[in-house]
């Protein structure tokens, strides 16, 4: 019999794969910062279905909190980091961004 | 809660989130996210964790997708076709159902006003003072400096 949290624990784990090897292919860096977003949704999902099994999910709450929070502050940082870059260097292709550095 | 509902619902998350990354649009990705946020909100409030639910609506649905439209606009590289008026209804409706199903899931699910609940509301966040109050000040720590480097990165000039 499958439980809910191991569809939960099944679907954190595809979505952080998605999230990873998205991030990997990438060429846009507004797609990397989504990605990112994809991975922080899978570990918020791993860590909220860890706490299904007990009668209190206090501490995966808590947990999924923090993790929401940093989720977001990275994200922000990150979009921060993606508008400058394109001042600077008029493109969001890491490949041509690593060129024109040199 | 019956697991067709968890395989329905993870089916729709991960759906919403292929459809995010791969799709060739940045508004279209915009969108899919979207769904994929107030999804896994939805999630999290029917397994009876309702704050985390509302937290995690109101920071990736709400602001993060607003950052992630500001800068597609800062950027210039969004086709939104904010003008036409199929996508304008789809979205506005999408949007209401969404809005709707939640606040009856939310209200169906809070106790009723005369219970001993109500009348205590600091209760729902009172497992963090309980459980983990240094990762509270830890949070509000992160919170503030990544928003003075993104004040700092801004106010840069190129």
């Amino acid at each position: 019999m499958i439980t809910d949290q191991q569809i939960f624990l099944a679907t954190a784990t595809v979505m952080v794969l998605l999230g990873i090897s998205s991030m990997v292919y990438s060429r846009n860096l507004v797609k990397t910062v989504m990605s990112f977003q994809v991975v922080v949704f899978g570990a918020n999902l791993a860590l909220f279905s860890s706490g299904l099994t007990t009668s209190s999910n206090l501490i995966s709450d808590s947990l999924v909190l923090f993790s929401i929070v940093v989720g977001a502050s990275v994200e922000a940082v990150g979009l921060a980091i993606v508008v400058t870059v394109h001042r600077k260097y008029g493109t969001l292709n890491p490949m041509e961004i690593r060129r024109l550095r040199h | 809660m019956p697991s067709e509902f968890a395989l329905l619902s993870s089916m729709i998350l991960v759906a919403t989130a292929a459809g995010g990354l791969f799709a060739k649009r940045m508004s279209v990705s915009l969108i899919f996210l979207f769904y994929s946020s107030v999804t896994l909100g939805i999630i999290f409030t029917l397994y009876g964790s309702v704050l985390v639910g509302l937290l995690h609506i109101i920071t990736f649905a709400g602001a993060i997708s607003v950052m992630l439209l500001t800068s597609m606009l800062m950027i210039g590289e969004s086709n939104l076709d904010i003008g036409v008026r199929k996508l304008e209804g789809l979205v506005v409706g999408a949007v209401a159902a969404l809005g709707a199903a939640a606040s009856y899931i939310v209200f169906a699910r809070l106790p009723s006003s005369g219970t001993q609940e109500a009348l205590q509301p600091f209760s729902l966040l009172q497992f963090i003072w309980q459980f983990r109050p240094w990762d509270l000040l830890i949070l509000i720590m992160i919170f503030a400096s990544s928003m003075i480097a993104v004040a700092n990165l801004f106010s840069r000039e190129p």
